[in-house]
């Protein structure tokens, strides 16, 4: 026998399928649970250009207003505006921006940070920053950071049609390539909920073909239907807000950072008769009842704070880490049983070895593979699949001591 | 044309099949007589429908928002204004000859406000004829002699800039004013023009630069605008050549004061440009009115029957309508507004849309016939203007550098209050200021609306591609007649030979004769050319009266007849003389001779559709009717028959009508009355056409040979 193989490198060959076995195992028993929600964004699009659209930039900053008053902060917003009306020629009152004809609000104070500005308003842009695929020299504040807990507010108004949302006068962004981004966002684990506000003409139909779970979509009008402005500032001489976003901005006006107001609260306040049109919410991919889902969960940044002994060490979240922790466990647990069952070595009944299959090294080799394979496609849990390969691992441990002898 | 004759022979051969296509213009042409009876009678009834089918005029480009803003011109403003009128009109303000006390008045005026101001001096152009300059744009580089000092004019030219833009663009707003004798009427439009220019030296809100030209309006309001807009495209880059005004002392004198009364202020003496016009408005206030209301008459007619774009009327209309009250006009035939045939033809449309109507309650197109016949009279007002090519005011010479312009006058309802003089400033300047507003809110230049239109009201217009349907049916039996006739021609002569020759002889001889006939119209053409030559000629010919000097209109209409007459026996002896010989075939020929002519005319047609729908359209009225019923008399003469004796009598009629110089005295005769024609008329009018390059003036001309054949 010992002329015939090399004993050492028969050794080897028998601990691959125990490696990739365990391999195996180690794949499935990965975190399959989302993770818990750790932060807000916010990303506010304004696509249209124009003086005629000035309304668009103004809904667009009223938002960003509010979505920063509620909590959520600069670095988390990112903030397109494919025109700047502030500094249009146009404009009665060089750089402001107002949304109600008393003009008492300057959208366009000291601190606004828009990150994507005039023609860098794209498709091909907006995609990026959802989907995360930048050049390199991309910085950090134009790109949208967000996590697999994260919390996302996409809104988007301008000029829309079936299906599709016009950007820069010259390109559009469809319903499938808007799905698309959000399915690479969540195979991406970009975000644990999103919540998609949109208010353009039929923009229902912009969310006909969005898939992924934990998607809320909320539009301004029907198929069919057209969103009407709410006002027209006779002295800039343009409209100044959408009747959507304007009664949106009304109800947020009432809340402040502690508010617990339901987001179906936030849906049963539209009124389609001042809207002129019928706003609808797709929720059949979003898991939570809406009635127990606070608004500030997308439109704020409600951060819970953990406390933790050691500085730099815990996770942000109790819930994760508990979760951590027991895999921790079971890991360790598993390698205390194999250390064991190593040095329990032979002699014990097992039940599961033909002794026919013992008595060449091939045989030994080949079977067993195939039953771990099998019990492998069947096995309802990872714990039999355990048990099952450390059994399958005695009858090596005793030819290869066997041979070495 | 051949091929469809060839098919026709071979059909009487054995049958191939042939295409549908193929068949129904065989068809057509078989019966070309019923076709060309119903397809005329379609096109006459199309046109006098045109007004039933005029749609709504809408407002087209997003970006103009008339209206949207509420006016910002106050009280302020108009009392500004009003102060300009006072100053214009003191009595010793025209204590100078030149006027230029005036004129030095208004560039105060603006430099007072903060605008740059200069003057430009013109010297007014006679407008010249040029037979080859028919299309060709206007003539910029020309560098004109014998200037006299002792005439010229001065245009006072102000500009603001807007205070955040980029300076690429201006809104022109232009007001005529003839210092020597201006009346009320004139200083009021500066003072509506002062009022918002004084407005809009104060808003933030500008995003194109504003030019006010005060148009020294005494040798012609076109004169002035189209020399300093020739003066503002072309810029000059050397200074030798603007001399010779410079030598003018008058002229420098009014420089030098100025320089030295208000040194270090925006005056300049050169000229003065902002960027590429968006649009002009020309305002005017008439002096007198006989109307009840404030009305404001819009011209938008340029030469060669070019409109501007028709969302420029629709903000004026808009504007003036529901934001200023106004009532809005545009040219109509007053003549026609009368004439009963007109509101009975109404009445039966409104009748016919009501039986319509209780048919399928969907149809409603059916319009009361007094608005039918309002609508028809402004129809024909604006195909007339626009066949006639003349610009109905200064806004044409915009038009010959692209920029859309429209004339404003307002004729407001006279009394002397002050009053009502405030309130007309008030309410002309609000409807300035928010054209203005309006298009400085363009972002392109106007494009979304239509350029080919026709207006039947001032809030409804008749687009290109309704009116061409009438065109077309008109004009759409002269290619199927022409088609008739030859092979009618060519079948016929076959047929006489047919019969004389054996059979046997019959293979031999045909394709001989086939290849001798198949350019036998070759003959025709040439003597249609012949026609053309000539008509050509007589159109040359009031190029050289007009050099000779001291000739009343009578005596260079006289000389013009008879050097036509000249020309044509010269050209008759030394080209055509197949005229002559062919008069033993002519009774076979004169049928090849009306299909080239018809077929000549029917490529005329179109191509003059392209060019001017207006001219081509009732050229087509004219032309068609007498190309298909042409024939000649003597044939009708011998038939004897009451038939050929009506169609004897309608062709000399027609052919008197459609002779220019009759269809002109008919038509002022109708306008006018027959008493006060004259034949020196004529000779002014065509004048009056040339001095526009007008290319109705090609083709009354080309009308005149078709007489030839009665």
């Amino acid at each position: 026998m010992e002329t015939f193989i090399n004993p050492k490198s028969l050794f080897h060959l028998l601990l691959l399928p125990c490696l990739l076995l365990y391999s195996s195992i180690a794949y499935n028993s990965s975190p399959v649970e989302a993770a818990m929600h750790t932060n807000n964004w916010a990303v506010l699009v304004c696509t249209s250009r124009f003086w005629f659209n000035y309304r668009h930039m103004a809904n667009t900053l009223s938002l960003y207003r509010t979505v920063k008053r509620l909590g959520i902060p600069d670095e988390r917003i990112i903030l397109m505006l494919a025109d700047d009306m502030a500094c249009n020629t146009r404009n009665k009152y060089p750089a402001q921006v107002f949304n109600n004809e008393n003009h008492r609000l300057n959208l366009y104070g000291d601190n606004v940070e828009v990150d994507y500005r005039g023609y860098e308003v794209t498709v091909e842009n907006f995609l990026r920053v959802l989907t995360g695929r930048h050049e390199t020299a991309v910085p950090r504040s134009k790109r949208l950071l967000s996590d697999e807990g994260s919390h996302i507010l996409l809104y988007m108004t301008g000029h829309g049609g079936d299906e599709f949302l016009k950007f820069q006068d010259s390109e559009e962004l469809q319903s499938h390539d808007l799905a698309d981004a959000v399915k690479q966002m969540k195979e991406k684990h970009r975000f644990k909920e999103l919540l998609i506000m949109v208010d353009t003409c039929q923009a229902a139909t912009l969310f006909n073909q969005l898939q992924s779970p934990g998607v809320l979509a909320i539009g301004s009008s029907m198929k069919g239907e057209n969103s009407y402005s709410h006002h027209l500032d006779s002295d800039v001489g343009v409209s100044v807000v959408d009747r959507f976003t304007y009664y949106t901005l009304a109800f947020f006006e009432r809340l402040n950072i502690y508010d617990n107001a339901s987001l179906s609260s936030l849906f049963s306040s539209y009124n389609p008769s001042l809207l002129m049109s019928t706003a609808y919410y797709r929720k059949d991919l979003y898991k939570r009842r809406l009635e127990e889902v606070p608004v500030t969960n997308f439109f704020g940044s409600v951060m819970e704070t953990i406390h933790t002994d050691a500085a730099y060490k815990a996770l942000s979240r109790r819930n994760s880490g508990r979760f951590e922790d027991e895999m921790s466990l079971d890991q360790s647990v598993h390698h205390i049983k194999r250390r064991m069952l190593i040095k329990v070595n032979d002699g014990d009944e097992i039940h599961d070895i033909n002794p026919e299959l013992l008595q060449g090294e091939e045989g030994a080799s080949k079977c067993p593979w195939s039953t771990f394979r099998n019990k492998f496609q069947k096995a309802e849990n990872v714990d039999s699949l355990l048990n099952y390969g450390l059994v399958a691992m005695i009858p090596l441990l005793v030819i290869s001591t066997w041979l070495v002898q | 044309m051949a091929e469809t004759k060839e098919k026709s022979l071979s059909d009487e051969k054995p049958k191939p099949r042939v295409r549908p296509i193929v068949r129904l213009g065989i068809f057509l042409i078989s019966h070309s007589f019923h076709f060309s009876v119903v397809c005329c009678t379609a096109g006459v009834l199309a046109l006098f429908l045109l007004p039933v089918l005029a749609k709504n005029t809408y407002i087209s480009e997003n970006a103009l928002m008339p209206g949207s803003a509420s006016p910002m011109l106050s009280n302020q403003h108009v009392s500004d204004g009003n102060r300009l009128v006072k100053d214009l009109t003191n009595p010793n303000s025209k204590s100078s000859e030149t006027g230029i006390e005036s004129h030095k008045i208004i560039a105060q005026y603006m430099l007072d406000l903060g605008a740059e101001v200069s003057f430009h001096k013109f010297h007014p152009q006679m407008n010249q004829f040029h037979p080859l300059h028919f299309f060709s744009s206007p003539d910029s580089g020309k560098i004109q002699e014998n200037y006299s000092c002792s005439s010229y004019g001065i245009n006072t030219v102000g500009i603001i800039r807007a205070p955040h833009g980029d300076g690429k663009e201006a809104i022109v707003l232009v007001t005529p004013y003839n210092a020597l004798k201006s009346g009320f009427g004139e200083a009021l439009s500066l003072g509506i023009a002062y009022s918002v220019f004084s407005l809009l030296t104060q808003v933030t809100w500008l995003a194109k630069d504003i030019i006010w030209l005060v148009a020294d309006s005494q040798y012609g309001e076109y004169a002035a605008v189209a020399a300093w807009l020739r003066e503002y495209q072309t810029p000059k880059f050397s200074s030798l050549s603007t001399p010779n005004a410079e030598m003018c002392p008058d002229v420098n004198n009014l420089f030098e004061l100025k320089g030295h009364s208000i040194s270090g202020s925006k005056f300049s003496n050169s000229f003065r440009r902002a960027g590429t016009m968006a649009s002009a408005l020309v305002l005017k206030v008439r002096d007198q009115n006989e109307q009840f209301e404030d009305t404001i008459s819009i011209y938008a007619e340029a030469s060669n029957g070019q409109m501007p774009n028709l969302d420029l009327i629709n903000v004026v209309n808009y504007l003036a309508v529901h934001r200023q009250g106004l009532r809005v006009n545009v040219e109509k035939l007053w003549s026609l507004l009368n004439s009963s045939w007109l509101k009975s033809l109404g009445e039966i449309f409104e009748s016919l849309a009501k039986v319509a109507k209780s048919l399928y309650p969907k149809w409603k197109f059916g319009i009361p016939a007094t608005e039918y016949v309002e609508g028809t009279a402004t129809l024909a007002s604006s195909l007339y203007y626009q066949a006639l090519g003349v610009p109905t005011g200064p806004h044409g010479a915009f038009r010959d550098y692209q920029v859309d312009a429209i004339t404003l006058e307002i004729s407001p309802k006279f009394s002397l209050d002050k009053v009502w003089r405030n309130d007309i400033l008030l309410r002309g300047g609000r409807l300035i200021e928010g054209v203005i507003r309006s298009v400085n809110n363009l972002l392109e230049k106007f494009h979304q609306s239509f350029f080919l239109y026709l207006l039947t009201s001032p809030s409804k217009f008749v687009s290109v591609g309704v009116y061409m349907i009438a065109f077309a049916l008109l004009i759409a039996p002269l290619p199927m007649v022409a088609a008739s006739l030859y092979v009618d021609a060519n079948s016929s002569s076959n047929c006489s030979k047919g019969d004389s020759s054996t059979p046997s002889a019959i293979t031999d001889t045909d394709e001989h004769s086939i290849a001798i006939r198949s350019w036998r119209w070759l003959n025709s053409a040439k003597l249609v050319f012949i026609v053309h030559l000539w008509g050509a000629i007589v159109s040359l010919l009031p190029y050289f009266i007009s050099q000779i000097p001291d000739c009343s209109p009578t005596t260079s209409f006289m000389i013009w007849v008879l050097l036509s007459i000249l020309s044509l026996l010269t050209l008759n002896s030394v080209l055509a003389s197949p005229l002559a010989c062919a008069k033993a075939t002519q009774e076979k020929e004169w049928a090849l001779v009306k299909s080239v002519t018809i077929s000549s005319v029917f490529i005329g047609l179109g191509l003059m559709s392209v060019i001017n729908f207006a001219t081509a359209e009732i050229g087509a009225l004219l032309m068609v009717p007498m190309c298909l019923l042409a024939q000649p008399l003597k044939l009708d003469v011998r038939a004897g028959t009451l038939r050929s004796f009506c169609r004897m009598i309608c062709n000399l009629v027609l052919g008197h009508i459609a002779f220019p110089p009759a269809a002109f005295f008919l038509l002022k005769g109708m306008l006018d009355g027959f008493g006060n024609a004259n034949v020196g008329d004529f000779w002014m009018w065509v004048e009056s056409l040339w001095a526009w390059n007008s290319a109705t003036y090609l083709f009354i001309v080309e009308v005149t040979y078709i007489f030839s054949h009665g």
